[in-house]
């Protein structure tokens, strides 16, 4: 934990000091008259004094903390594979329209997790995309894209 | 429709009632303003009864308001009185449920008459207040809640200035001109993250097998729980209303409590039936006395009133003092929906309880496409644009490495709601004082509601202090 806060801290400061410059420039206006960029000048100074004392609280805590490994054991790369899929998923839903993008995702995102099994992907898959079609679409009127095909 | 949603959602684990409300929003758009707040009600208290299932018989709390059951429901369970639990958990319910409904009815009403003196100074100090209640409350570090509650207001600043209507932080993205929305921000950050949270792991679970019998608990069982529900009603109303308390923190207090008064508190955490009896109680009465700041107040107390408010500002209605005076019968009808959908729950949860036992059994390797879907088709139908599916999936990932780094979303969600309602509050009372900053402690409300939170806030540094202390005195030794 000591080193996932002090990397985080430093994120953080990162993060009110380009907040802070946006502010500034956005202008801050006075006391009389706050600006835009008031608020969030002055959540930004005192996110920056908070990342600081975390970081320094870290770095003087004397022994290092039990915690969860960020990245460890071997299931961590399906959290990877499922954010993957996901932004594939948001860019070509408008173009190839719901349902045979949302069918590839499910695909996709079954065959992640139960990779044996062809036949229960494939029809959890079908029964997934029309089901989520028939409910959404027909009976609560969603607009979803209909793509290149025209459905 | 929202107390079988709602029950739905607290049985499984892996969506909580934010994500499940925030699925849902958009669904509403076609209903009234008073169906939609019955709708997202249904699933709050719902998610109230259907959390202690998982707790009882799977040992897995369904949501965070129903982990302290696990403790004696568990026990129970594992004692063959899987059915005596289960039945104090929902009568426990429907009793806190309803004594929440009856106090809503009697607060609401003159709370919103007195708030309509209260000025710009005194709701920034309100919601100051339940910012500094929601980062002290917060499970891990209060430093980290505090930073996220700031991260929040930073989020909540993006797009359009209130005042001059210039963009704010939008990196030239015509999308953001709007604002970060507030459905894929809540559904990343709890609904995607916890999928990821749980695809790392092993996605087995076991199920306490056992007949499930005697539901409707015994007159030993009555004589023990009843004072615990009494209890446990009354501290989660009180709660429920303060900011930044909700239908997560009462249980704990509530169990806490009981512990303290019980004749053999030894008895706790091996299966007393006032361990299950209390902390189901409180997190109902909870739920329905966090509605009060927000119908009365127009100042939402947690997350999950965010959403709330979120859907109310939808819906074309402003949430504040006059909320009630102008929409009677949106606030009866909530209060009128509140004790069917008590009843509907009692229904749900007693008779069916062998269906919610099988919904358990569905395999996780089935319900988490499902859910990521529910997730994507949520946030896309708010705007019918890509774009909310990119912000979802990046507050996912930002979410889940959040968990990993002892980060959480609850002061951030409620941050990025009360953001801009803080920023015009603190401008309009800063252009009435002329730039002093004495308006916020001249005028007796602010002064003491910013007094508590400073109090609040100066409190976490003593048990610093003893610490540098005792330390100090162990170096010289």
């Amino acid at each position: 934990m000591k080193t996932f806060d002090q990397t985080s801290s430093l994120f953080w400061l990162l993060v009110s000091i380009a907040v802070f410059i946006e502010s500034l420039r956005l202008g801050i206006g006075t006391l009389h008259n706050p600006g835009m960029g008031f608020l969030t000048f002055s959540a930004s100074g005192i996110l920056g004094i908070l990342s600081l004392i975390l970081f320094l609280q870290a770095s003087l805590r004397r022994k290092e903390m039990k915690t969860a490994p960020l990245f460890a054991g071997p299931l961590w790369k399906r959290v990877l594979l499922v954010v993957m899929a996901l932004i594939v998923y948001s860019k070509f839903m408008p173009v190839l329209g719901y349902l045979i993008s949302t069918f590839l995702l499910m695909i996709t995102l079954f065959w992640i997790l139960e990779r044996r099994k062809i036949r229960f992907v494939f029809v959890s898959s079908i029964l997934a995309t029309l089901v989520t079609y028939l409910v959404f679409s027909k009976w609560l009127n969603c607009q979803f894209p209909h793509g290149l095909f025209g459905f | 429709m929202g107390v079988l949603v709602g029950t739905l959602v607290g049985v499984l684990p892996g969506i909580g009632p934010a994500g499940a409300m925030a699925l849902l929003l958009p669904a509403t758009f076609k209903f009234s303003p008073t169906s939609t707040l019955i709708l997202l009600a249904g699933i709050y208290y719902g998610v109230q009864y259907g959390g202690s299932t998982t707790s009882i018989l799977v040992n897995i709390p369904g949501e965070a308001s129903s982990v302290i059951t696990c403790i004696d429901g568990y026990q129970m369970a594992r004692q063959g009185r899987a059915g005596p639990a289960l039945g104090i958990a929902a009568w426990g319910s429907f009793i806190a449920g309803t004594i929440a409904n009856i106090g809503l009815m009697l607060v609401a009403v003159p709370l919103a008459r007195a708030a309509l003196s209260f000025g710009p100074p005194e709701y920034f100090a309100l919601m100051c207040t339940g910012l500094i209640i929601v980062t002290y409350l917060a499970q891990g570090s209060i430093l980290k809640a505090l930073m996220m509650a700031l991260v929040g207001i930073i989020l909540g600043s993006i797009g359009l200035d209130i005042i001059t209507g210039l963009p704010r932080f939008t990196f030239g993205i015509n999308e953001l001109t709007d604002g970060v929305g507030i459905i894929p921000l809540v559904m990343g950050l709890f609904g995607i993250s916890e999928i990821f949270v749980n695809l790392e792991e092993s996605l087995e679970r076991e199920i306490f097998k056992t007949r499930i019998k005697n539901l409707w608990p015994s007159l030993k069982d009555w004589g023990q729980a009843k004072w615990a529900i009494i209890r446990g009603s009354v501290i989660g109303f009180l709660i429920g209303i303060l900011p930044g308390g909700g239908a997560v923190i009462a249980p704990f207090v509530a169990y806490a409590v009981e512990k303290k008064v019980a004749k053999n508190p030894e008895k706790f955490g091996k299966g007393a039936i006032e361990g299950v009896a209390s902390p189901e109680s409180a997190n109902n009465a909870a739920a329905g006395g966090s509605l009060i700041p927000l119908l009365s107040l127009g100042i939402p107390p947690n997350p999950i009133m965010a959403i709330f408010f979120s859907a109310l500002m939808i819906h074309g209605i402003q949430p504040g003092p006059l909320l009630i005076r102008q929409n009677p019968d949106l606030f009866w009808g909530l209060v009128a929906s509140l004790y069917l959908g008590n009843a509907l729950l009692l229904l749900l949860n007693l008779p069916l309880i062998g269906v919610w036992v099988k919904v358990l059994e569905i395999p996780y390797k089935l319900l988490f496409p499902l859910i990521l879907l529910f997730c994507l088709i949520g946030a896309y139908s708010l705007n019918n644009v890509t774009f909310d599916l990119y912000v979802m999936i990046f507050f996912g990932v930002v979410g889940w490495i959040m968990r990993k780094f002892g980060y959480e979303g609850a002061p951030l969600i409620l941050a990025y709601v009360l953001g801009p309602m803080l920023e015009n509050s603190l401008r309009q009372s800063l252009l009435i004082s002329r730039g002093s900053f004495m308006i916020f402690v001249s005028r007796p409300i602010s002064g003491i509601a910013l007094g508590f939170a400073f109090l609040l806030l100066l409190s976490n540094l003593f048990p610093y202090f003893k610490k540098q202390r005792k330390q100090y005195e162990e170096f010289k030794e």
